[in-house]
């Protein structure tokens, strides 16, 4: 998967590295921006209230 | 035969980089939960905190509710002034707050003349303002500081685990703490154990006395 994206990276290593790197921070943006949030309230680490729900 | 073996190969490596994969944004996910949401809640509540300070600035009044009705000190637990809003949905807790209960039991607040004052805030992640729960003990301080007036609270009962359907606990006469009077009662709320929130983990106090605020806001002996 990750070396079939490596082979259809345009330019040299170089430019290919620094396009996974890129690449790499954007996913881990959407993560912490969108996927996380998203998920948190529906995972039970983090509910405080008593409230019988 | 060679081809076969390749495919085979193929899909075995695949499988192990969706493996990793997983265990990256795993990884991931708990950074966010206990360092990313701490960040954002801890930029979100030093701002509506300052704006309520900007809001009392002219000095000790009349009570001002507007943007928080006021910060909550508890030295045990550390020593970060929490401010308190009305509500306990995640999406006020979450700006690293401390919320009074509207719901299933309204709270009372601390000027009425008799009543629980019930809060709730995160113990991980989202500023995690009642982390250190865990060590107040009975006799310790908890200060509310509204705009005029300083509450001194005073810790006489802890129940480390409780279920979250123990809503008894924010009755204007929590029994569950030995109290059968009315009284002046603060009631703090969190999950517990730590990283979880399996049970809740409840601290009772009484109102031990008032103080008036003066001009340079000088604190109470408990939090000098």
């Amino acid at each position: 998967m990750y070396g079939w994206i490596w082979r259809h990276l345009p330019g040299n290593a170089w430019v290919r590295a620094l396009l996974s790197i890129v690449l790499v921070l954007a996913v881990v943006y959407v993560l912490f921006q969108y996927v996380f949030p998203w998920a948190e309230p529906l995972l039970p680490f983090n509910d405080v209230t008593v409230d019988g729900q | 035969m060679a081809r076969v073996r390749n495919r085979i190969a193929g899909i075995i490596s695949l499988f192990g980089e969706l493996l990793i994969t997983a265990g990256v944004v795993l990884g991931l996910f708990v950074v966010y939960s206990l360092w990313w949401t701490n960040v954002l809640a801890d930029r979100a509540a030093d701002q509506d905190g300052a704006q309520v300070r900007d809001n009392w600035a002219d000095g000790p009044g009349a009570l001002d509710t507007k943007d928080g009705i006021g910060f909550l000190h508890v030295p045990a637990m550390g020593d970060d002034d929490i401010l308190i809003k009305r509500g306990t949905t995640s999406a006020i807790l979450n700006h690293g707050v401390a919320g009074y209960y509207t719901d299933p039991i309204k709270s009372a607040l601390p000027q009425d003349a008799k009543g629980n004052f019930t809060l709730a805030a995160h113990r991980d992640g989202h500023g995690a303002k009642f982390h250190n729960i865990h060590k107040l003990k009975t006799g310790d301080a908890i200060v509310f500081e509204s705009k005029d007036t300083w509450y001194v609270y005073k810790v006489y009962k802890t129940l480390p685990e409780t279920t979250k359907y123990n809503v008894d606990v924010l009755q204007p006469v929590p029994k569950e703490s030995g109290k059968t009077k009315p009284g002046r009662y603060i009631t703090l709320t969190t999950c517990t154990p730590m990283y979880t929130s399996d049970y809740r983990y409840i601290v009772w106090g009484e109102l031990e006395r008032t103080e008036k605020v003066d001009r340079d806001r000088t604190p109470p002996a408990e939090l000098r």
